[in-house]
């Protein structure tokens, strides 16, 4: 049994909802958290830091109508959550009158087994992981300057309880590590990243040993040293396998979630059912891949689940809501209600959302471009949702004329406009990968992965240096 | 909002962590306590109200160079004990660093109150108001049909620190913001602005001004087009300003600079900008959002010129980084805390550029031709601390005879950190702090001359 459900035993779990509801609300729920984590710091050949977080806290909230109040404590015990659900039913008033249901538990359509348990490691384990990076980045090239190595493991339980009387309990265990390697030669300083993770525990390392993602973080760094000053203008751009994901997420995948929709706030607003992209365009968003980064088994509003398809075969199918927002819009919860922690509201987010592989070749579609760019990584990238103007820097592109792939870019963004971009694919590919990110969106983090086939966008700017 | 349960009882429980450290441990216990209010309004309602009390504390144990770290939030005698071993079974794995040594007790600057007693009583139904009228200002225009966000805040916060070094300190802080961001809509297409207002307490904040602000930016790029590519002068506006210092706060830490992660490194003493700039982080300002008495690991805030006449004079400091500076180099007063949850780090306090004479009106008279920067995107992933180079999607208005016209979108600015600071030729007289990202303080500031791409 979890702390929190030894803590909060299904009368005291009503007594709180029917304090929430005392004012008049037409909804009320309450969602708890027991959060324990970990992260391990390498950097200049040495470990700087190993950092333990213990947090507990609950949140109470209430909605009547439109109007949603909150409030939450990290005092876990019954008098401080009866006044944070007495402080929350008076946020939102009305004539009293609602009761709790009884409370049932949802069927687990889905599960994210954890076969090595991260705290059954010992701290020196963590220090080798890292340490296995560091050695092998440092062994990839003697350009190799500095490497950054950190390991986070964290497992978090989480109860929730609704007026309408969902009950749900979810343990989500996650574990990533991330490397970061500075390469330099002559003057020239470039950087290298690679950050695998996934629900799960250290089972990630038999799929992602250290040395693979120093190797791939280093190998990005060294490649890049020789890169040259990116052109600029507007030309075709060849996304590589995974790294269009940090694209589709930004670009698009934001603007389809509801709550920006329900404000208007989307170029993708009122477009359900259109015509938005290249036919060559399907995508989806799911929860439910198993052991994936962006995974559960409950959304943080205890919600199941689901795969939600966005685009089929270019056609907007279905907007990513949370409760408010799908009763905003008129539509089902589609699973997408996340929060950060128990301080923060759900929003709807993103969880894996992946670009489905269609039926080009990768090779083909390189040879075949006379002047344009291969794009093998995207850093962060910007956009503004009302418009869907979006920038990216290019971590890792390349130039290629006459089909072949020539010397390193450096220095360049992707500038272009989410659905013009999207009806500007032009290929798709049927190979896959994915990278898995931190969100961040309306102050809230939230663990996401993106994936995508090969892709060719026909024309987009490329804001270079040269 | 609760009041204080006064400010003994945090740092009662700061030192009765710091009782239990064993012989030739450095202890240092931070807690924090936080009260928050936030009241999003949406379409003439409260979208959503938040309130909150929360607390925990962070314990770093320092065992011959050995750091470790914990946090806890279950603060009573079980959760602080596990932290505490928690935190030295930590330290144990970690690398030993010399440089790795709590600061001795100091007294802390005299900054006058932080703390706006009004917030403390301002009742909820004041701050909804608030809310609710930014959103009514900002969609008062015919050509906003709404709001993407609009928002108020507020926050008490008391932090202690004690350590077996002999720090016992408290101190406590409130703020208040607002902001806005309005859709200006014309036939398909939608602009957006910001429109912010900061102060001490609900009774500081300007909600008309940060309204009618948001909707003026968002309706002023209504019709905006691709710009044709060429070198011109640029004008960028506080906002735009405010998110460069953030990149070029992160070159400046003294972390940063020892990890080899900033292009700064070895050029101190060098000529790094125009002979008029100053760049300062002024942890004393008078009325600073990041003003303290000490910072996040008790030593006293500073007033550092970073860059003066030009010249590169200092990076920020916290007590690790100077210690393994060498050089005579001390504590600026730069150890930040974002929560009770991380050791110290190394961040700005209130950062600007010293302001020059101009108002915004004649700094854009004396550009003449330029074009002018509102918004700046991609800056986080598009600049590199370590070459300096940046590429930057931008957004904004063209400057024709020394006046604002027509809007551009879609536009990228590539150039360096030290090209852009060299090129400042005038830096207005309009600083105002933003309250995201740190305290940022940005001015209206006249670059001669970048490469704008565009069509």
């Amino acid at each position: 049994m979890s702390l929190l459900q030894e803590r909060l035993d299904e009368p005291l779990i009503r007594e709180v909802l029917q304090t929430a509801l005392s004012g008049g609300a037409d909804f009320a729920e309450l969602y708890a958290e027991h959060r324990r984590g970990r992260s391990l710091r390498l950097e200049d050949r040495r470990i700087e830091e190993l950092t333990s977080s213990l947090d507990i806290g609950a949140g109470i909230r209430v909605s009547r109508g439109a109007t949603t109040a909150y409030a939450y404590t990290n005092v876990l015990d019954r008098g401080a959550l009866l006044e944070a659900a007495r402080v929350a039913a008076a946020g939102a008033r009305g004539p009293a009158g609602r009761e709790v249901a009884d409370l049932t538990r949802p069927q687990r359509r889905v599960e994210h087994p954890v076969r090595i348990d991260p705290f059954e490691a010992d701290k020196q384990r963590l220090v080798e992981l890292a340490t296995r990076a560091d050695t092998a980045a440092r062994d990839l090239s003697a350009d190799v300057r500095q490497v950054v190595a950190t390991h986070l493991d964290a497992t978090t339980d989480v109860l929730i309880a609704n007026s309408e009387g969902r009950l749900v309990d979810d343990r989500r265990t996650r574990t990533r590590f991330a490397v970061q390697v500075i390469a330099a030669r002559d003057g020239v300083v470039q950087t290298g990243f690679d950050g695998p993770g996934a629900t799960a525990g250290h089972e990630l390392f038999d799929a992602h040993p250290p040395e693979d993602v120093a190797g791939r973080a280093a190998g990005q760094a060294v490649a890049m040293l020789d890169s040259r000053p990116a052109p600029s203008g507007e030309m075709p751009v060849v996304l590589w396998r995974g790294d269009g994901g940090v694209l589709f997420h930004e670009a698009c995948g934001h603007g389809l979630e509801a709550d920006i929709v329900a404000k208007e706030a989307s170029v993708y607003a009122g477009k359900r059912g259109e015509r938005i992209g290249s036919d060559l365009l399907s995508g989806v968003d799911d929860a439910t891949v198993q052991n994936g980064w962006g995974s559960f088994a409950f959304d943080d509003e205890g919600t199941p689940a689901q795969r939600t398809v966005l685009f089929d075969a270019g056609v907007l199918t279905d907007y990513m809501t949370d409760r408010k927002s799908s009763r905003r819009l008129g539509l089902t919860a589609t699973g997408n209600g996340r929060r950060q922690s128990y301080a923060h509201l759900p929003i709807p987010r993103m969880t894996n959302s992946y670009i489905l592989p269609g039926s080009g070749d990768p090779e083909e579609v390189i040879a075949g471009l006379d002047h344009g760019v291969l794009c093998k990584g995207l850093g962060g990238g910007q956009v503004n949702p009302a418009t869907g103007d979006f920038v990216f820097g290019m971590t890792e592109a390349y130039l290629v004329e006459g089909g072949e792939v020539r010397h390193a870019l450096r220095g360049a963004n992707l500038v272009g406009n989410g659905p013009e971009t999207l009806r500007r694919i032009d290929a798709v590919c049927s190979d896959f990968a994915q990278k898995q990110g931190i969100c961040g969106k309306d102050g809230q983090g939230a663990p996401v992965a993106f994936g995508t086939p090969t892709l060719r966008i026909a024309r987009i700017t490329v804001g270079g240096t040269a | 909002m609760t009041v204080d349960e006064g400010p003994e009882a945090l740092l009662e429980l700061a030192r009765r962590v710091v009782e239990r450290a064993r012989a030739g441990e450095q202890v240092e216990a931070f807690a924090l306590r936080k009260v928050e209010t936030e009241v999003e309004a949406l379409r003439g309602e409260v979208d959503a109200l938040s309130s909150a009390e929360t607390r925990g504390v962070g314990v770093r144990v320092i065992v011959e160079g050995r750091q470790g770290y914990a946090s806890t939030a279950v603060v009573n005698e079980v959760g602080l004990g596990e932290a505490l071993t928690e935190a030295r079974s930590n330290a144990v794995v970690a690398t030993p660093d010399d440089a790795n040594r709590l600061p001795t007790s100091q007294a802390p600057a005299e900054v006058g109150e932080l703390v706006d007693s009004r917030l403390l009583d301002t009742p909820v139904e004041e701050k909804i108001r608030l809310a609710l009228e930014l959103e009514r200002v900002a969609t008062d225009d015919p050509r906003v049909r709404g709001v993407d966000i609009a928002k108020y805040g507020d926050v008490y916060v008391r932090a202690a620190l004690a350590s077996t070094e002999g720090l016992a300190l408290t101190a406590a802080r409130t703020d208040a913001w607002a902001f806005v961001m309005p859709l200006a809509s014309d036939h398909d297409e939608t602009q957006t602005g910001l429109g912010v207002t900061i102060g001490r307490s609900a009774d500081e904040l300007d909600v008309e001004a940060a309204g009618r602000e948001g909707a003026q930016r968002a309706v002023r790029l209504l019709g905006a087009t691709k710009p044709d590519s060429r070198r011109t002068a640029v004008v960028f506006d506080p906002y735009a300003t405010a998110s460069f210092l953030g990149v070029l706060a992160r070159t400046l830490s003294a972390e940063a600079v020892l990890k080899g992660r900033s292009l700064f490194a070895d050029r101190l003493g060098d000529q790094v900008a125009g002979e008029d700039l100053t760049l300062l982080d002024d942890g004393l300002l008078a009325d600073g959002p990041a003003t303290a008495p000490f910072d996040g690991e008790g030593v006293p805030q500073h007033t550092t010129a970073l860059i003066q006449g030009g010249t590169l004079r200092s990076f920020l400091h916290n007590t690790w980084s100077a210690l393994r500076f060498g050089e005579g180099a001390s504590s600026t007063g730069n150890a930040s805390r974002g929560s009770f949850t991380s050791s110290p780090g190394i961040a700005p306090t209130n950062l600007y550029l010293e302001p020059g004479p101009l108002d915004p009106a004649r700094v854009l008279a004396t550009a003449g031709e330029a074009v002018y920067v509102q918004d700046v995107a991609g800056l986080h992933s598009g600049a590199n601390p370590i070459s300096g180079d940046f590429s930057v999607g931008v957004t904004g208005l063209a400057v024709r005879g020394g006046e604002l016209a027509e809007p551009f979108r879609e536009a990228t600015v590539a150039s360096t950190i030290v090209e852009l600071l060299r090129a400042i030729t005038v830096v207005g007289d309009d600083l105002r702090f933003l309250p995201f990202h740190g305290a940022l303080g940005g001015s209206t500031v006249l670059v001669a001359e970048m490469s704008v791409s565009g069509r």
